[in-house]
Order: C-alpha cells, then sequence, then structure tokens
C-alpha cells in the first residue's frame, strides 16, 4: 500500500491565529460584566413584558398643548443652531493650529490638540449643569453646553482633514510667500470644504438630539417639558411631547443626509 | 533679474542621510539652466533649497543681492515663482483664483481673509493668463483641466509674482511629449523675453539639450559638469548617471534608462 | 498700489452667488432664533466671576472616602458601555445585512429594517433609559438597554453603509464558485466591509462611554448619578475627581481608538 502513497512537501506551519483568543476573552468579559453588574435576566424578562404594557401607557398621545410643544421645540431648535454656530466658529479658529502641518510650532500643535479634546472629553450635560449653575436656568447655558463640546469635535475633524491635505498643495502656496493664515485660507479650507460642510451638517444634527436632551436638566427647550410630564405620570403628554420631538429629529437627519448627498 | 549664487550646499538629514555633498554654482541673471542627474542625486533637493523649501545644513544661497535665511523666506519667496511636477493647484479654486494665490505675499492678512484682492492683482493675474494662453478657462475649477493646461496654470502663478528667479522641479515628467514641448517652451519664452532667471530640474536629457543655456549634472549630491549643453558628450554623461562610481561604459541609452 | 480697488476673484467682481446667499440664510437664522435661545451677553459677562469661583471651589482636596465609591462607578460605566456594544454588535450584523442593498434578500426587508434602525437612533438614550428605568427600575439595566438600542440603530446603519460600498467583483468571484446566500455573504461581503466594521466599532464605543456616562442623570446607571447629585449638592470634594476621572477614561479610550485605527489602517 505504502507504494502507493503520495508523499507531499508539507506546508509551512499555520501562523498562529488569534481570532479565537480574542473571541473567548470577549465572552469571558461579557460574562465577568453581567456578574459584577449583577443584571439578572429574570429582571431583564420582567422588564420586556411589562415593557409592552408600560409602552401601552403611551398609546394616546394627547396633542391639545400642541402650541406650546411647539414654541419650545423652537427654543429647542435655536439652543442646537447657536450651539452649532459656536462650534463651528472656535472650531474654525482652533483647528489650523491643532494641524500638525500648519502649526506654527510644536507646542501650540500640542496645546490646541489637548484643548479640543478637553472639550470633547467633558460630557455636554456636565458642562450644561455647569453653565446652569452660572447663568441659571434656560436655554442660554444649553446652547454654549453645547458649543464647547461640539468644538471639540469638530476642530479635531477639521484638524484631521486639514492634516490629510496633500503637502504638495501646501508647499505650492507656501512658496509663493503666503504667510500662514493666507496659507490656510487658500490651500486648507478650500480644499476640505466638502468635507468641513458634511461634519458641520452632522454636528447640527446631533445638537438637534442633544437640545431635547438638555432640557432634563433646566436647559430649557423641549427636554424640559417631557421630565416634567414623566415625572407627573402624565403619559399621555409625554407621549405626545416624544412624538414631537421624533417628528423634528427625523426630519432634521432626513434634510441633513439629503444635504450630504447633495454634497457628494 | 537676479544671478543666483549657491556657495558649498550640504543637506545632511537627521538619518545621517547626505543628500547634498558641497554643491557650488553660480547662476547667471538671465540665464536657462537645466540641473540633470539621475534619480536621487539630490535635484530636488538643491532646486528646494534656493527659495527655502529645504535648508541645507552647510553652505549658503544668494539670490540677487539677498542671502536666503531663515527670517526672510517669505521675501525671499515673493520673489522666487516655483513650478511643481504635480502641478500642486488647489484643486476646488478656479483657474483665476489659483492664479492670484501668486500675489497674496504683496496682500495684506486681513484682505486676503475675505478673499479680497486688488484691481492691480487681478490684471497681473489676466495679464499671466494671457501669457500661457489660458484666458479662456480663468472661471473653470483647476482639477476639471488637463494635466498640460494645468501645469500652464502653475506657471501663470509663478508669473503673476512678477519673480525674478522661476524654478521648475520636474515640470514635465507627469506630461505627455506634445504637452511637455508646449510648458518647456513657454518656460524658455519667458526666460528670453522678461529677463526671469529660470532653473530646471530634468531627466529627459534631450530636452535639455534643446532648451538650456548651461547644464548642471548633479550625481550622488555632487556637481559633475557644470557646462553649456554642447558639452554633454558621451564621456560627460557617463559622468552624470553612473551608479555608485563606478565608471561602467554601458550603452548609454541603458543609462540613461535607469536614471 | 493702495488706491486700486478692492474686488473678489470673480468675472464681475462681486462675491459667488451661492457663498453669499448661504451666508446671509445663516446669519439671518441666526438673528432670528437668537430671542427664541435668550442670548444676552450681559448674562455671560455676569456669569463669568461666577465661573471663575466654581473653577476655584473645585479645586479642593477630594473626599477621600468617596473615591472607592468613584472607581466602582467609574468601573460600572466602563462595564456598561463594553456590554451594550457588545449586544448592540451581535444584533447590528444581521440587521446591517439586511439593512443594505447588495445584501438584502427583498426591497421591502432593505426598507423596512431601513427604517426601523432610523427610528431606533432618533431619539437619545437618554430619553430611553428614562423610558427602561419606569419599566425595569433603577440601575445599569435600563442603561445598557437605551444604550443597546440606540447602538443598534447606528451601528446598523453604518454596518449597512459599510456591506453598500464592498466591490462587486470580489463577489462575484465568490458567486462563480456557488456558494449559498448566507455563504456568500460570510465569504464575499464581510472580510471586506469588516476593516470599516472595526473602524466603526471604535468609534461607536467612544460615543458610547461620554453617553453612559450621563445615563445616571436618569438613575440608569454610572458615574451620571454621582456627578448630578455632588452639583446639586455643591459637594465640591467630589466634583473634580468624578470630572477628572470622566476626562481621563475618556482620552485614555479615545487615544487608544486613534491608536488602534492607526495600525488597522
Amino acid at each position: 500500500m505504502a507504494e502507493h502513497m503520495i508523499t507531499r512537501p508539507p506546508l509551512p506551519k499555520k501562523p498562529f491565529n488569534p481570532t479565537s483568543v480574542w473571541l473567548s476573552g470577549w465572552l469571558a468579559l461579557i460574562w465577568f460584566i453581567i456578574v459584577d453588574l449583577d443584571l439578572s435576566f429574570e429582571t431583564l424578562l420582567y422588564g420586556v413584558q411589562d415593557i409592552f404594557e408600560y409602552f401601552s401607557r403611551y398609546s394616546r398621545p394627547n396633542f391639545e398643548d400642541l402650541s406650546r410643544y411647539v414654541e419650545l421645540l423652537g427654543q429647542t431648535l435655536a439652543t442646537a443652531l447657536w450651539g452649532s454656530g459656536l462650534a463651528i466658529v472656535v472650531a474654525v479658529l482652533l483647528a489650523p493650529f491643532a494641524a500638525r502641518n500648519l502649526s506654527p510650532n510644536a507646542a501650540t500643535y500640542r496645546i490646541s490638540r489637548e484643548l479640543l479634546n478637553f472639550m470633547r472629553a467633558m460630557p455636554d450635560l456636565l458642562l450644561a449643569l455647569i453653565f446652569v449653575a452660572a447663568l441659571g436656568l434656560g436655554p442660554l447655558p444649553g446652547a454654549l453646553a453645547l458649543g464647547v463640546h461640539t468644538a471639540g469635535f469638530l476642530g479635531k475633524f477639521f484638524a484631521e482633514s486639514l492634516e490629510r491635505v496633500d503637502a504638495g498643495i501646501y508647499e505650492a502656496v507656501t512658496a509663493t510667500g503666503a504667510s500662514r493664515v493666507q496659507l490656510v485660507m487658500y490651500a486648507g479650507w478650500p480644499s476640505i470644504q466638502r468635507e468641513a460642510l458634511g461634519y458641520m451638517l452632522y454636528i447640527f444634527d446631533r445638537n438637534v438630539r442633544m437640545a431635547a436632551v438638555l432640557g432634563l436638566v433646566g436647559a430649557g427647550g423641549i427636554g424640559l417639558a417631557l421630565h416634567d410630564t414623566l415625572r407627573m405620570f402624565n403619559y399621555d403628554q409625554s407621549a405626545a411631547l416624544i412624538v414631537v420631538i421624533l417628528v423634528t429629529i427625523l426630519t432634521i437627519d432626513y434634510l441633513s443626509t439629503w444635504l450630504r448627498g447633495k454634497l457628494n | 533679474m537676479a544671478k543666483i549664487i549657491i556657495k558649498d550646499i550640504g543637506k545632511r538629514y537627521a538619518n545621517g542621510f547626505e543628500a547634498l555633498k558641497g554643491v557650488s554654482a553660480e547662476i547667471a541673471a538671465g540665464s536657462f539652466t537645466v540641473i540633470l542627474g539621475p534619480s536621487g542625486a539630490g535635484k530636488s533637493t538643491l532646486l528646494r533649497t534656493i527659495n527655502g523649501l529645504e535648508t541645507p545644513t552647510a553652505g549658503t544661497i544668494q539670490i540677487g543681492e539677498q542671502t536666503v535665511t531663515q527670517d526672510n523666506l517669505r521675501e525671499v519667496r515673493s520673489q522666487v515663482g516655483m513650478v511643481f511636477q504635480h502641478f500642486n493647484l488647489v484643486d476646488r479654486l478656479s483657474v483665476m483664483t489659483n492664479v492670484l494665490t501668486g500675489r497674496l505675499s504683496h496682500r495684506s492678512w486681513l484682505g486676503s481673509l475675505l478673499y479680497l484682492f486688488r484691481r492691480t492683482d487681478l490684471d497681473l493675474a489676466h495679464d499671466a493668463l494671457i501669457r500661457v494662453g489660458l484666458t479662456d478657462k480663468a472661471w473653470n475649477r483647476a482639477d476639471k483641466l488637463s494635466g498640460g493646461q494645468q501645469q500652464r496654470v502653475g506657471i501663470a502663478r509663478a508669473l503673476a509674482q512678477q519673480p525674478r528667479v522661476i524654478l521648475a522641479d520636474e515640470p514635465v515628467a507627469s506630461l505627455d511629449p506634445v504637452a511637455s514641448e508646449e510648458i518647456m517652451g513657454l518656460l524658455r519664452e519667458i526666460c528670453t523675453r522678461d529677463g526671469i532667471t529660470v532653473v530646471v530640474n530634468l531627466h529627459q536629457v534631450e530636452l535639455a539639450k534643446r532648451f538650456a543655456d548651461r547644464i548642471i549634472g548633479l550625481n550622488d549630491g555632487r556637481v559633475v559638469y557644470d557646462g553649456p549643453a554642447s558639452g554633454l558628450d558621451h564621456a560627460t554623461l557617463s559622468r552624470i548617471y553612473s551608479r555608485n562610481g563606478d565608471q561602467v561604459d554601458e550603452q548609454l541609452e541603458t543609462m540613461l534608462a535607469y536614471a | 498700489m493702495s488706491n486700486s480697488k478692492l474686488c473678489w476673484p470673480t468675472p464681475n467682481g462681486r462675491p459667488g452667488l451661492v457663498p453669499t446667499v448661504v451666508l446671509l440664510g445663516c446669519i439671518l437664522l441666526l438673528a432670528i432664533s437668537a430671542p427664541a435661545v435668550e442670548l444676552d451677553l450681559g448674562r455671560i459677562v455676569t456669569a463669568i466671576p461666577r465661573m471663575l469661583a466654581f473653577a476655584g471651589n473645585m479645586l479642593v482636596l477630594p473626599d477621600w472616602e468617596y473615591l472607592p465609591i468613584l472607581a466602582k462607578n467609574i468601573l460600572q460605566t466602563i462595564e456598561m458601555t463594553f456590554l451594550a456594544t457588545s449586544i448592540a454588535l451581535v444584533i447590528s450584523l444581521p440587521l446591517g445585512v439586511l439593512a443594505a442593498k447588495n445584501t438584502s434578500p427583498h426591497p421591502a426587508v432593505f426598507h423596512a429594517t431601513r427604517n426601523l434602525l432610523s427610528l431606533m437612533r432618533a431619539l437619545p438614550e437618554l430619553v430611553w433609559a428614562l423610558v427602561f428605568v419606569s419599566a425595569v427600575g433603577l440601575g445599569p439595566l435600563p442603561g445598557i438597554m437605551a444604550l443597546s438600542f440606540v447602538t443598534v440603530g447606528f451601528m446598523g446603519k453604518f454596518f449597512a453603509e459599510s456591506i453598500e460600498v464592498v466591490d462587486q467583483r470580489q463577489v462575484e468571484g465568490v458567486v462563480a464558485q456557488g456558494a449559498s446566500w448566507l455563504q456568500l455573504r460570510t465569504f464575499a461581503h464581510f472580510p471586506q466591509a469588516f476593516p470599516d466594521f472595526v473602524g466603526t466599532v471604535m468609534y461607536v464605543l467612544d460615543h458610547n462611554l461620554r453617553a453612559a456616562a450621563i445615563l445616571g442623570l436618569v438613575g440608569a446607571g454610572g458615574i451620571g448619578y454621582d456627578l448630578v447629585m455632588a452639583m446639586r449638592m455643591f459637594d465640591y470634594n467630589r466634583l473634580l475627581p468624578i470630572a477628572l476621572s470622566i476626562y481621563i477614561v475618556v482620552t485614555l479610550l479615545d487615544r487608544a481608538s486613534d491608536h488602534f485605527r492607526m495600525r488597522m489602517i
């Protein structure tokens, strides 16, 4: 029999595939978390059962206060608009310093980057709390909080886009004797125009959602109304509010996706 | 109209690589000089030390009466136009605005922030576009043009600076033969008519022979030839294009093919 | 030179129509909405000394006894993030396949899934957290539920988009081998979309950590509750440690995800 067996040259040793290690590690971590957080499947199941009953309470939205809701909605949108506006101004000013190939020196670069990171890291709700404590209740602290927080995101997006511009283009404008400001204005921003607009729309979209929520900490808008109605277990009005919020967010979402589609 | 004095230029990088090893040359005002050499010879590096895009680790560059230092770079650059292999235009801006970036060194920062230019700037840009024959494309977006047209915009941008010197780093390497002729012809005409000192990096020996007043041959960071185009005989070319210093007497075409 | 007229680089010397209209439109919108946002520069200026005082108040010695609790709650926040993202990941993969035009079994399924995902991510996590807290009680569970829910909405959409930009030729290659419906998606679509998936997961983790830090506000677990309580009770000796630990954790994840993304590219 042995004479008929074909001896194949051996294959190279199969490289170690770490996937199974990662996978088991991941599953172990999940199991650990479930235990550590004391999550009970029973509670979840009961909860899910309860949820259907609970959701049914929202099935009769009461729109009698609609005019007030729309007014609050306007406030929420205004908050999102001003917050986004503030974010854009701050981001446009900081981003060139936070771009490695445009920053005047390493120190400025590091500091700008850290500043943007700091603005991003602070949850906007925390910022809203601080601004409410300082300025009192109302939409203004909300707008400021959104502005500062999203400036961090926008600034980082802008800076990274500016860094990705072809070095040759920056060189060419530098070679004409242009100053740094001129370099940013003529080689930087025009080159990332389209991406920048996309980011700005994304930020506005996000801010509309957050503005709806900031009301929960007293920063005005429709969130405050929702917080009140929920606290008083007024499901009908809460349902109406949620519908209003939902419709608004979906509309803005749809518009911004459409606009971004047109940009491409 | 300015002469360029290159004195003992050395360029050593942080990793120890020496791109230029004591290069000296004197480029006459209003002349058309071509720098030839194999890839890695340091042609680009040398050209870029002239307008300060590379800082030499040794030696000095003098343009006209001015020595190029870290402090007067903007001033120097406003007098020195540069044309690039990949054109390096700002894609989304119009041809006219691209040419106008050549005027930026003469504009105030506030005005340029708002994209404002003076009538005189626009007139100069218009003149430059007439020179390169692209007035009908003035308001088109720069990336909608062909390669040859984009390079002409690059030249117009340099012209708009009203420079004393124009540097061209492999200006025709990305172009087809017809466009290459056009561009080289344009550069030569600018040199002759306006008296602008033109220094061009090329790797096409034939083009160099036809357009240059004078040729500087660079190999491995050193000048191995400095003289008229007529002096480019077989021996000289071997010297310029030899690899690793060996005097291999191969077929010249083969050597040039690997240059 | 300086007595020459100023103009823009356009044929008629005036700024282009589109940028002018857009700029004026934005200014108009802002002007109209200024009263709605109760814009008052005076109010802001007078608040600055108060904010500085507040910042100064925060610079006190931390409440040492509180620190272990802080650590536990921060850990809870991280765990919530991880678990919620994992759960959402598992659910988003099949949903992403259904929501991608090139892998969906039927146009009706495609549209239904797309709309479902859109609805799921429409409301912010906090709103869902409120709802779930009312349903299952306080603690991290409603927070995880809320996070997972909204995350599925985002990840499902991102996954679907990654699948849609897959190279058709590679897919055709596998089809030609006679692969089944599931095999095709596993061996042709998934491997190509995988790098984008990883990028999306990193981005989502980053976003969810910030979201999880807030959910405690409504009792859905995590450090949010401590934070709001400390603010309301003016526990300055807890505020700085809380804010600092949120900042550190978020930044660490941010750096890790940047690093990871660079390695993937």
